[in-house]
């Protein structure tokens, strides 16, 4: 569908924990034409503070209730607006945006599912698709691997168990669930034979740089398609700034310097498909003048 | 000020002539932010407005910088986009078509690494059907010369400006830098080396740092500023342009509204490019339209070139009759 700009009523705004809200909107065009793994760019405030829209995926849509959701955390000025937001009131929007991500053809495959901290937001309504796809049955080989720095900032154990798979729990300090990173427990579960999941057929992530880089390297060692959903900083976010460049990976030209676009050819990109080592490892350039 | 109360209702002329070059109105998009037009076709009908500027052309495909390539700063933003794009093969065959197509004036924004590339490229865009003019950014490094920008050398910029000149019968805009001593200086250098027009500013040299990573925000350090911030500085500029040239002078810079338009219009420029609002309200363009047509309406004034240049800058002071006499004879 073509993008649009729409103006949003808010319905419900709600904390989950902590920093975490969710807002769930009424704007019957978007939510209609939104595919999971997409987003919305929302302008928080009219003026000047913020000046840019900021992006957010849809946590959950509902088309036939011309509604959506976005799960997200309050890390700055723009995500503090929004948690401001009241019921009754509305945002402009531009949407939907960006690929999104393709869900897998077969019906019983394994599939495992890598949430980072707020990077779970577009994980739910691709699991949410993926259950109503399968029905009651072949959900054992749906795995959620959920992980954030600190037991604190995991969303409480009602939301996580509502989501309707398993999941298997890591934090960095060690604080609930495995001690670790959250690909360190992937490698581990998924040697265990009883997982069904030795080898996921397919992997869908979002969460932190450093931690897709690590599913990314995971996903390529053990050759299992991974779908990243990808971040940058946005202007636009239709592909007309070139501002949300990420290093890219040509097939048979390591050498080729060439950028993909994450509002145009992604948020969703395969593992193969990024640069890592150019964005991990960036060395600063020598100031130059040519800007735009 | 031409002005005919009766008949408000009457539609207002927004036509401007802009040298050779006719709009049927002053708003275009501003260079790089508006892609190669498509990208907004869903957003609004792009026969609508004056003309679309498409991103900055090379001869050959640029990829640009590394990320990070944006930030936000109070009332703005930073970009080192690097001016990455497709090149000017690619911009001819798989871009143009489609503006061409719909019939709305096209300007291309071209830019180089030497001289030659300049006149280079003006040659190959010569001739191609659907470009309404040439827009030259001079706001990048020469190669040959140290990485000099050119457009902060009032020599280097009328050799830029003649290379395009004699390559190209096409209408020729200079699109200025503000950053330089005298952006005055620069536009005389341009139009005395025959460029028919004038637009400014290109962004404003910047740069945003990170206290706790203690790193630059952008991966280039410097970045050009843009949005409602540079207002101030682009009107500066655009009043000491058209004081300064002959010819006439588009402005940009910091344009969010019909009211901002119109502050570039009162100043003298007789054309406006609308360039980070797109990225806010893709709307921006078609709405700015509408705004200065209710302007125009409201006020009674039936052509828009009668509102261009008007303003009043003669010192006013109201109170300075007999009265005041007496008021100052009673206290002295
Ligand atoms: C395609 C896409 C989908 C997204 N979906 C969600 C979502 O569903 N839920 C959610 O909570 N967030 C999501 N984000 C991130 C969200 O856009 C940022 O958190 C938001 O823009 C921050 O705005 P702010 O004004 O609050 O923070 P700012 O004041 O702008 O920045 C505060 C901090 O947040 C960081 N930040 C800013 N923008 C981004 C960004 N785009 N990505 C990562 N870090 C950022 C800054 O570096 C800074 O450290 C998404 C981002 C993208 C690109
Ligand atoms: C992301 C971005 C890319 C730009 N790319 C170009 C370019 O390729 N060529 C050019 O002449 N100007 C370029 N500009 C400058 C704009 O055309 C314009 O002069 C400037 O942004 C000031 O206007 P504004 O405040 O309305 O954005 C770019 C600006 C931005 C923000
Ligand atoms: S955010 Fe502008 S091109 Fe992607």
């Amino acid at each position: 569908m073509a993008k649009i700009i729409e103006q949003a009523r808010i319905i419900s705004q709600e904390r989950i924990s902590g920093q975490i809200l969710r807002l769930r909107l009424h704007s019957p065009e978007i939510s209609g034409a939104a595919r999971c793994g997409q987003f919305v760019m929302v302008r928080l405030r009219e003026g000047t503070d913020p000046l840019l829209r900021r992006p957010f995926s849809f946590s959950r849509i509902y088309p036939e209730d011309g509604e959506f959701e976005i799960l997200y955390r309050v890390v700055g000025r723009g995500t503090w607006l929004m948690s401001q937001l009241l019921p009754g009131s509305s945002v402009s929007l531009v949407g939907p945006l960006g690929n999104g991500f393709e869900l897998p053809i077969e019906k019983t495959a394994a599939l495992a599912f890598i949430a980072g901290g707020i990077g779970i937001a577009p994980l739910l309504e691709l699991i949410a698709q993926v259950i109503s796809d399968r029905g009651a049955k072949g959900l054992e080989n749906l795995r959620l691997f959920y992980g954030a720095r600190t037991a604190a900032e995991l969303l409480p154990e009602d939301f996580t168990r509502a989501i309707g798979i398993r999941v298997h729990f890591a934090t960095d300090d060690g604080s609930f669930g495995f001690h670790g990173r959250i690909t360190q427990m992937v490698e581990e579960l998924t040697a265990e034979e009883d997982l069904l999941l030795r080898r996921p057929h397919e992997v869908y992530s979002c969460g932190p740089l450093a931690m897709q880089y690590h599913v990314a390297r995971w996903a390529i060692s053990n050759d299992v398609l991974a779908q990243l959903s990808m971040e940058s900083l946005m202007a636009c976010g239709i592909g007309a700034c070139l501002g949300c460049a990420l290093p890219a990976q040509t097939p048979g030209e390591p050498q080729s310097e060439r950028f993909v676009h994450v509002c145009e050819d992604g948020p969703i990109f395969s593992a193969g498909s990024i640069k890592w080592n150019k964005i991990l490892v960036q060395q600063m350039p020598p100031p130059t003048w040519v800007f735009n | 000020m031409e002005q005919n109360p009766g008949s408000a209702d009457a539609s207002p002329d927004l036509g401007v002539q802009l040298g050779p070059l006719r709009l049927k109105n002053p708003v275009m998009s501003a260079s790089g932010t508006f892609g190669y037009g498509e990208e907004y076709s869903s957003f609004l009908d792009l026969r609508r407005l004056g003309a679309v500027v498409v991103k900055g052309i090379s001869l050959t495909p640029r990829a640009g910088n590394p990320p990070p390539r944006l930030v936000e700063t109070p009332a703005g933003m930073l970009n080192a986009i690097g001016l990455e794009n497709v090149g000017v093969e690619r911009f001819l065959s798989i871009k143009l078509p489609f503006l061409r197509d719909l019939g709305v004036p096209v300007i291309v924004n071209i830019f180089g690494n030497t001289i030659e590339e300049y006149g280079e490229l003006a040659a190959r865009l010569e001739g191609a059907p659907g470009i309404a003019a040439i827009e030259i950014n001079v706001s990048c490094p020469n190669v040959k010369k140290g990485g000099m920008v050119f457009g902060t050398d009032p020599a280097m910029t009328s050799k830029v400006v003649e290379a395009v000149r004699r390559a190209t019968v096409l209408p020729v805009i200079t699109k200025l830098t503000p950053n330089v001593t005298s952006i005055s200086e620069i536009a005389k250098a341009a139009r005395g080396a025959g460029s028919d027009l004038i637009s400014c500013i290109n962004t404003v040299a910047a740069m945003a740092v990170d206290i706790f990573s203690r790193r630059p925000r952008l991966a280039n350090i410097f970045g050009g500023l843009s949005g409602p911030a540079v207002k101030p500085v682009a009107l500066r500029c655009v009043y000491e342009v058209v004081r300064a040239v002959d010819c006439p002078v588009i402005g940009i810079g910091g344009i969010m509204s019909a009211t901002d338009a119109l502050e570039f219009l009162l100043i003298g420029a007789c054309a406006v490019q609308v360039g980070t609002a797109n990225f806010i309200n893709p709307a921006s363009t078609v709405e700015i339209i509408e705004g200065i047509e209710r302007f125009l309406k409201v006020e009674g004034i039936t052509d828009i070139n009668s509102y261009i240049g008007s303003l009043d800058t003669g010192c006013l002071f109201p109170f300075a009759d007999d009265s005041c006499a007496v008021i100052e004879s009673e206290i002295l």
